[in-house]
């Protein structure tokens, strides 16, 4: 199967340059290979009745965590705002 | 001998007899890794004014005879993609060289309210995807048994702390056998822990209904006492399991007269080493004659485990490491030509090749048109796995295997072929796909000294029955060989 890296890239998020290219389409193709061994299976995908996540009876509690420690981590803020480069002209 | 050398469960009777500190415990562990370090390259930070601080208070703890906790005053070491407040979490990437947390993860917390002395954070494959630390951004670690071989991944460095006596006990955790893989080729134990046993808040998430942290000892009952401390119900984690847990240490004796074995035959043909199939035999006929009933099985899926694996695991992480963009938190590119292009630059400079090849695979197999040829396909192979265990599990109590097809790799001899590198992981990734608890425990070594592990793998949240046949094995067996260094 032929598989177009650059569109997938696209979806992504990701940049792949030219030397890289070749690279990533022999091993998705191998990987894609080995996965097409799977079987037919004509079972219907029902949702895990196990595994239900429940609703946190908390979830509009804040954090308790202050402004500052949460953009501590943000790689440029200006007056308690992440900035990111323009995106409307 | 050494403080750093005794287990963490010799370790904890002699510190609330107060025979020891664990300021002196800590100074013996640090002075060892100061030693293994140049060698082993297992942890990406230690801090040691933070270490014997935590160890002083542990102390004082202790003295006030209000440690609740076994561990408390034990050294743990954490593998760096769990959260720790004020400490570097990078999981081994560039993306996260300079992210500090704001928070801990509900791990961390629990071992610290125990007072736990953390040794250091632990390096790993790249995001946790790998079988070898080798796709880690920092560095690779090495086996102690044998510095030219990996010590498996991606939970590397903790498998190989704990071996090389660097820490006490440490965390890992395990999406596709990121615990037992490690721990078998490193000859030490790992559990991982049934699916919703153990809270995932903190944990950054590779693939979220895989994931589990789990614990690592060089003796059973270490493992043991790790996992008492941190399982539990967590409402910070919505997949927490709802219900009461009982300790793990006190509840095992080795005694397995009666204890059904089943053993799958598709685990022990094409592509596991013949070696590697005997010692695991052996061990059966070990437990065999301590009473145990063995069985053979069949689990018919297993063939196909590996690729519904990589199927799910990858749409998983595209999905979980879109959140890296440079906006938040994290890595972001110089130079950028507006926002998109901030994304893109961001995530390819920022991301190894290992990740962004899983990144890619998991928006493929997501992507429009190949939905049901892929990803619905192995959900499906996901229910007929997890059935098929759910059947064996109605005539047998334990399930053995080997841990890892073959004994420790050479340092690059897979990393270029991903393929021999997922095969790696061929008998330990089942286990996620069920949810099920498995431990890895030593079986055997090579002519050149490398160990073997075995899995032993048990029912939902029996953990109990599968540390308990481990204990059996280990007392029949031996316990811990300590590498040469």
């Amino acid at each position: 199967m032929d598989i177009d890296i650059r569109h997938i890239a696209k979806l992504s998020r990701l940049k792949i340059s030219e030397d890289e290219l070749s690279g990533y389409e022999k091993e998705m193709a191998s990987i894609i290979a080995m996965v097409e061994s799977m079987p037919e299976i004509n079972d219907e995908l029902t949702v895990d009745s196990e595994n239900v996540m429940e609703l946190r009876s908390d979830d509009n509690v804040g954090s308790g965590y202050s402004r500052d420690e949460m953009l501590s981590n943000a790689p440029k803020t200006v007056a308690g705002c992440v900035v990111v480069p323009k995106t409307v002209d | 001998m050494e403080l750093y050398e005794y287990s963490a469960s010799e370790l904890s009777g002699m510190l609330s007899k107060r025979e020891i500190s664990s300021v002196e415990l800590t100074k013996s562990v640090l002075k060892r890794a100061d030693d293994t370090e140049p060698k082993i390259d297992a942890y990406l930070r230690i801090d040691p004014e933070m270490s014997l601080k935590m160890a002083e208070n542990a102390d004082k703890l202790i003295a006030s005879g209000e440690a609740s906790s076994r561990l408390a005053g034990i050294p743990v070491g954490i593998k760096d993609n769990i959260s720790t407040r004020g400490i570097p979490t990078t999981c081994a990437s560039k993306m996260l060289e300079n992210y500090v947390p704001v928070f801990n993860a509900t791990v961390v917390d629990k071992l610290v309210s125990a007072g736990c002395v953390i040794s250091g954070k632990l390096n790993m494959d790249e995001f946790a995807m790998g079988s070898s630390t080798e796709t880690s951004y920092f560095k690779t670690t090495k086996n102690p048994f044998d510095l030219s071989c990996v010590p498996g991944g991606s939970s590397g460095g903790s498998a190989a702390a704990v071996s090389s006596g660097s820490a006490v006990v440490a965390l890992g955790s395990d999406t596709g056998g990121s615990i037992r893989q490690p721990a078998s080729l490193c000859g030490i134990v790992g559990l991982k822990p049934t699916y919703g046993s153990v809270s995932r808040y903190g944990l950054v998430a590779f693939a979220s209904s895989l994931d589990q942290i789990g614990p690592f000892g060089r003796t059973v009952r270490d493992v043991a006492l790790l996992q008492d401390e941190i399982q539990g119900r967590d409402p910070m984690d919505a997949t927490s399991a709802q219900r009461s847990y009982t300790s793990l240490f006190d509840s095992i004796d080795g005694n397995i007269k009666g204890l059904k074995i089943g053993i799958p035959k598709e685990y022990f043909g094409k592509g596991i080493k013949p070696e590697v199939a005997k010692s695991v035999t052996d061990s059966v006929e070990r437990l065999k004659s301590l009473g145990a009933e063995v069985m053979p099985i069949s689990l018919p899926s297993t063939d196909y485990a590996l690729s519904a694996y990589y199927i799910i695991a990858c749409a998983e992480a595209s999905s979980n490491l879109a959140r890296f963009d440079g906006v938040k938190y994290g890595y972001r590119a110089k130079d950028c030509d507006g926002l998109i292009d901030m994304y893109e630059k961001t995530r390819s400079e920022g991301f190894g090749r290992e990740v962004k090849r899983r990144i890619m695979l998991g928006t493929f197999v997501l992507s429009s048109g190949y939905f049901d040829a892929y990803y619905k396909k192995a959900k499906l192979l996901q229910k007929r796995i997890q059935r098929e265990f759910a059947d064996a599990f109605g005539s047998v109590d334990v399930i053995i295997t080997p841990t890892s097809p073959s004994e420790a790799f050479k340092i690059g001899d897979r990393i270029s072929d991903p393929l021999s590198m997922y095969a790696a992981d061929i008998c330990t990734v089942t286990v996620n796909i069920a949810g099920l608890p498995a431990v890895s425990v030593p079986c055997g070594y090579s002519s050149e000294g490398l160990p073997y592990g075995m899995q032993i793998i048990g029912r939902k949240f029996d953990e109990k029955t599968v540390l308990n046949t481990a204990l059996a094995h280990e007392n029949a067996f031996g316990g811990f060989r300590r590498p040469e260094l």
